[in-house]
């Protein structure tokens, strides 16, 4: 090939690749990780065939001797340009620094968060997560704040509340309804514990058997951070990376139900090869993941599947939920802006948050979030959730018809501003007991930061206990 | 004033001389008829009481004459007493003075002459005095001195004296039909306006968790149990709003919390009161600052108890610091201009490299004379075939 037949080649496959309607994969910001890093005891069940990759593929750098890289699904993957692994906190036992040997190391014993302990006896006590190898911790991830606060924590735990109980009560109902009639968002005002009660949420789901699909944050969908093909079938922008994580974790938390229930419809997808029906959603979610481009399909076909079955309730759980409901940071051909719900994966969820797609049994619960004032709650949405609008919201202020319609019927768990006494006691101790407390833990000390944070979960917690000094 | 009746004592125009003046050495017999042209003196006068008579405002003048008299009669027996003249340290702890004189026309009713701003002046640095003279003697307790002094002073006091005192101290802060007081501070150019409303208690709780049963004991169970567990404490918060909105979002800065928080820590009172706050001007600081003094004064009232605490902690008291006004020739209120060597007619090379270093050639007639004399050698030079290039 001449020179400049090769460089008329490569130009084309620039151009090819760059454009958003093209065939190709579209240029990608940030790469999600093809490697986690996990601890010994976590991965209690590899495959042997793993295995045998991870001692051909150790990746450079120092990795300790404690941890093993593991990858991410089946191993197989583009060739994508590695970076740094994900932080996993260590566990007590395997600081063996030391700086680290103490006798006062924390020690919680906490109870396991159980749906048959999440009751009234156990108001104001902190409950374990579950946390291990294809887990909903380890499987979905959470939300950054409430990362950083496990980091700290020596053990993943949350305080249960009232509000708690009344979510797992509405919750139990989602077994014998349909997930049109069981449609809700979390409320609250900036740290007052949205994202932790839908995390509790979603762990009492899928601890009393319910499939999960839990995305913490999914504002990550439509900040342009995963690459994203325009498809002309669907005439929405399908976003390949995303959804073959998503079908990942969805399975792998869920694994047991997956490689039972099977498919009633064969699947097409590239390459004109097929997922003949009869074969478990496992088995789909695996070949469906082995090319990137493919993941869209199947994650549609797998909905379909799940709206189909009535065996098992499944919970739509959305974290930052009005980044379905806003402009993404996306552009088209033209640098138009995208809106969310020309995204293929946010209309989905969309379809099922406004009910005109539903479960035959199951439940959508959503959590606004305050952490970005990029992407605010729009008006629409907060009309429909009753919320008081901090927008203009006049008679003379165009609502947009397409989120009024998708915003229809749902319904508000508001969170209290304040959190109770036996609330922020409840909260003191577990943090005394991890010995981050600066002052004397007295009553004195306990009223002044409750009184300072005026019964705010996250300002009592990260300016009152961690932060002052003063007594 | 004395002088002028010294003059005119000494012109004894009216004193007859004893005989006419002539001299003789005998004592003659002078016929009366001869004493008829000749001006009798005055029939004596009567000596004023007061050497202030011959003066133009007597009474005034005497009240000034009686005051220094008082003056210097306290003076004499404060010095017996060894009171005067005090060292400093103990003219520091004499009381301030607090006059409250009668005013220029009030004064002028005692005398009846015109008072002018001078002699109203002069008056009153009289009394000042005196009253220095009583607070000595207050403070170091000679009593006899010190009512006889207040005596004499009760004369030229402002009948007012009591009502102005009254109205100088803070008004005792007032309490609504609910309980609750409307209190003020400042700091800086902020300004609040603190409500302080005492918590309401909570009733006797009907617990969501119900009771539990009590237990069927046999009559000699001691009276304290171990069962019967002590029924836990309500807990109530302090709520604080201000500007409708709470403290946590209203102060995001820990500092600033914890400035507003002060008082109720001091106080020990966290949960008994909420707090409602108005505040405006200035910036964070003085806000938060200006709601600490409000709050402070409330609580104060709530519970004088702790107003000595307050007090103490300097939370009852405005904080008079305020920004200091810029000054001329100064860049700010106290930051000077930095101080740059002044050198006259010297550009910034000079300066660097020192005087007289300038890069300039300087012209001077005797260079140019000769430069002209070397050109012209080369001009010379350059014509004969023998010359090769000059370097130049």
């Amino acid at each position: 090939m001449s020179a400049l037949a090769s460089v008329q080649r490569a130009r084309q496959n620039v151009l090819m690749t760059s454009l958003p309607g093209s065939h190709g994969v579209g240029q990608k910001r940030l790469n999600s990780s093809k490697w986690r890093w996990v601890p010994p005891e976590w991965n209690k069940d590899p495959n042997k065939e793993l295995k045998k990759k991870l001692k051909d593929s150790q990746l450079k750098g120092g990795s300790s001797p404690s941890l093993q890289a593991v990858p991410v699904g089946d191993g197989q993957g583009s060739n994508r340009p590695k970076v740094p692994p994900r932080f996993h906190t260590l566990p007590p036992v395997q600081l063996k620094h030391p700086l680290f040997q103490s006798e006062n190391r924390p020690d919680l014993h906490l109870a396991p968060f159980q749906p048959d302990l999440v009751k009234p006896i156990s108001l104001n006590k902190a409950l374990q997560f579950e946390s291990g190898h294809r887990t909903l911790l380890t499987a979905y991830g959470v939300p950054r704040n409430i990362l950083h606060e496990f980091r700290i924590l020596s053990k993943p735990c949350s305080l249960v509340r009232e509000v708690t109980l009344s979510t797992t009560k509405w919750l139990d109902g989602a077994a014998t309804q349909p997930s049109s009639a069981k449609r809700a968002v979390i409320t609250g005002q900036l740290g007052s514990g949205k994202s932790y009660l839908l995390l509790q949420a979603v762990e009492y789901a899928r601890k009393k058997g319910y499939l999960v699909l839990y995305i913490p944050r999914s504002l990550r969908l439509v900040d342009s951070s995963s690459a994203y093909v325009y498809d002309p079938r669907t005439r929405t922008y399908l976003q390949p990376e995303f959804s073959a994580e998503l079908l990942k974790r969805f399975r792998d938390v869920n694994l047991q139900a997956f490689e039972e229930l099977l498919t009633s419809e064969d699947v097409i997808i590239s390459g004109r090869r097929m997922i003949p029906k009869g074969t478990t959603l496992a088995e789909l979610v695996r070949n469906g993941t082995r090319q990137e481009v493919d993941a869209p399909v199947v994650l549609s076909a797998l909905v379909k599947e799940l709206q189909l079955q009535s065996k098992y309730p499944v919970v739509l759980a959305i974290d930052d939920f009005q980044s379905l409901y806003s402009q993404s940071k996306y552009r088209d051909a033209r640098f138009n802006t995208l809106k969310a719900y020309h995204l293929s994966l946010p209309r989905l969820l969309l379809e099922f948050a406004s009910g005109r797609q539903k479960f035959q049994s199951g439940a959508v619960l959503g959590a606004l979030t305050t952490a970005n004032s990029e992407f605010r709650v729009p008006l629409e949405l907060q009309e429909a959730l009753g919320l008081t609008p901090d927008v203009p919201s006049g008679p003379y202020i165009r609502r947009k018809p397409e989120l009024v319609e998708y915003a229809k019927g749902l319904q508000n768990i508001a969170l209290p501003s304040q959190m109770s006494i036996a609330e922020a006691a409840a909260l003191y101790e577990l943090w005394g007991k991890e010995k981050v407390l600066n002052d004397a833990p007295t009553d004195q000390t306990f009223l002044r930061l409750y009184t300072e944070s005026a019964g705010n979960p996250r300002d009592f917690v990260w300016k009152g206990v961690m932060g002052s000094f003063s007594t | 004033m004395f002088n002028v009746l010294r003059k005119q004592a000494s012109s004894r125009w009216w004193k007859l001389p004893a005989q006419p003046a002539v001299r003789h050495n005998s004592t003659a017999y002078v016929p009366p008829a001869a004493f008829q042209h000749v001006r009798r003196p005055p029939p004596p006068k009567e000596k004023p009481s007061s050497p202030t008579f011959y003066t133009s405002r007597a009474s005034y003048y005497d009240q000034v004459i009686s005051l220094e008299a008082c003056i210097s009669t306290a003076k004499q027996a404060l010095k017996a007493e060894n009171l005067y003249p005090l060292p400093d340290f103990a003219r520091a702890s004499i009381p301030p003075p607090q006059p409250f004189w009668k005013d220029q026309t009030s004064l002028m009713s005692l005398g009846s002459v015109k008072m002018t701003p001078s002699r109203y002046r002069r008056v009153i640095s009289l009394l000042n005095q005196l009253d220095e003279y009583k607070r000595i003697a207050e403070v170091s307790g000679a009593n006899e001195l010190a009512d006889n002094l207040t005596e004499l002073l009760s004369e030229f006091e402002n009948d007012n004296k009591a009502a102005i005192l009254a109205s100088s101290k803070r008004k005792p802060v007032q309490f609504d039909e609910y309980g609750r007081t409307y209190t003020s501070g400042k700091r800086k150019e902020s300004s609040a306006r603190v409500w302080v409303i005492p918590v309401q208690k909570p009733e006797e709780s009907t617990d969501a968790a119900p009771k539990s049963e009590p237990l069927n004991l046999p009559a000699s169970a001691p009276a304290i149990s171990a069962f019967n567990h002590p029924q836990p404490v309500q807990v109530t918060p302090s709520n604080i709003l201000i500007n409708n909105i709470p403290l946590n979002k209203y102060f995001p800065i820990a500092k600033d919390r914890e400035t507003v928080i002060r008082p109720l820590q001091l106080a020990g009172l966290f949960g008994a009161y909420n707090v409602f706050a108005l505040v405006r001007g200035g910036g964070t600081t003085g806000q938060s600052g200006a709601i600490a003094v409000g709050l402070a004064r409330g609580l104060a009232a709530h519970v004088p108890d702790v107003a000595d605490i307050l007090r103490k902690a300097k939370l009852l008291r405005r904080d008079p610091r305020m920004v200091e006004r810029k000054k001329t020739n100064l860049r700010k209120a106290r930051a000077a201009v930095s101080a740059i060597r002044t050198t006259l007619n010297l550009d910034a090379d000079e300066i660097r490299r020192g005087p007289g270093s300038s890069g300039r050639i300087y012209y001077n007639i005797a260079f140019i004379t000769q430069l002209i004399i070397i050109l012209a050698n080369c001009h010379e030079n350059s014509l004969s075939p023998k010359a090769g290039p000059v370097p130049f």
